[in-house]
């Protein structure tokens, strides 16, 4: 189970490593056209019956083009197993490309429809009992849609991703809705409310989990973002002492140049 | 004596400022004469932390005094003369930072804005 665990990480560490107040937990469909220069951390512990394992990703996109986006990925992992020594280290390394397939403009709104590949590499440690990398090489394509507007965004993506090495397929689904509590201007002072789920259902055992996200983004400035995020499993077909009691995520997202 | 000291002092303070205040609005008339001011409609710009790739951009090509409001859906901006980008120029200006350009006016005058999107 703890590779599953894993999984999870190597899949959702790249998500939306910046836009313009996008979803903390579901990626964007909003390319910045921006050459590069930007950056997403966060830590995020994840309480589960059985450990807490805390995550530090860092994302490095770069644009090639206003449609077309390549990053990369990489995450430090320590788990803290209840009944034994805690392993940290860092953990797969994921490639990501985003292509743009469609976009709408209007007045103050946008809707945007990208394709998403992330590639995942079994860098990750993998001596240690719990294992810190997956040992698996993962794909996960996804669609990511988006219907954005200065009232409210509501964004969704629907991936498949898969595994090697004897660890199930997946299939992810996530939706969110922002809504800014404060008028929107530039430059920003936006204070946004974001919710959302987040599914995963492991297609070869038929296991479904279910995320319920809600979070709050702060952006002062043109170039960061700070942001605080609660995940508790609605659904969570998985033995009980594997069970997730909640997830807390507290990041950045810098725009460097 | 002390009077005519004084008028004649006052005389020359005003003269002064007089002479000094001509000079200020030549220079600031010459100055505003070199510039070209031009707006921008933009459409998709949603959300205001993604409207710092449009002003990076347009900053890059010369542009001063970038002035993006989200509500009306435009980008003002200043350029001095001899750097004035064409309107296919900034139609991919605004394109490459990931939307749609409108319609673009220059003016040799600057554009009057709203308070509340300062």
């Amino acid at each position: 189970m703890n590779r599953l665990i894993i999984i999870l990480i190597g899949v959702l560490a790249t998500t939306s490593v910046f836009a313009q107040g996008p979803p903390i937990f579901t990626e964007t469909p909003i390319l910045l056209g921006l050459d590069g220069g930007g950056m997403r951390t966060f830590g995020r512990f994840i309480v589960k019956e059985n450990a807490t394992v805390y995550v530090q990703p860092l994302a490095i996109p770069y644009n090639l083009g206003s449609k077309t986006q390549i990053g990369i990925a990489g995450r430090f992992i320590n788990i803290n197993p209840n009944n034994f020594e805690s392993v940290s280290g860092f953990g797969d390394l994921t490639f990501f490309l985003k292509q743009q397939l469609y976009q709408k403009d209007g007045k103050g709104k946008t809707f945007r429809i990208i394709a998403k590949l992330d590639q995942v590499f079994p860098t990750g440690k993998t001596s240690s009992m719990p294992s810190i990398g997956s040992d698996s090489w993962q794909s996960l394509l996804s669609l990511v849609t988006g219907y954005v507007t200065l009232k409210y965004g509501i964004y969704g993506q629907v991936g498949y991703n898969i595994t090697s090495n004897g660890l199930p397929d997946n299939l992810i689904y996530n939706a969110a809705f922002v809504y800014p509590l404060l008028p929107q201007k530039y430059p920003p002072n936006q204070l946004n409310l974001n919710i959302g789920i987040n599914g995963n259902f492991f297609t070869d055992v038929n296991s479904n989990t279910i995320l319920a996200s809600g979070g709050i983004q702060w952006i002062n400035s043109k170039t960061a973002l700070f942001e605080a995020g609660l995940q508790i499993p609605i659904v969570e077909e998985v033995p009980e002492a594997q069970k997730t009691n909640y997830v807390l995520t507290f990041g950045t997202r810098i725009l460097i140049f | 004596m002390k009077t005519l000291l004084k008028t004649g002092i006052i005389t020359l303070l005003t003269f002064a400022t007089f002479i000094l205040s001509t000079t200020n609005v030549n220079a600031q008339t010459k100055s505003e004469t070199d510039k070209t001011y031009i707006k921008i409609e933009v459409d998709g710009l949603s959300c205001p932390f993604c409207a710092y790739g449009l002003e990076k951009k347009l900053k890059q090509a010369g542009a001063k005094d970038v002035l993006i409001q989200l509500k009306e859906g435009e980008a003002t901006m200043s350029v001095s003369k001899d750097q004035q980008p064409t309107e296919d120029e900034l139609q991919k200006i605004v394109k490459d930072a990931g939307f749609t350009p409108k319609e673009i006016t220059f003016s040799t005058t600057p554009f009057k804005m709203k308070k509340d999107e300062k």
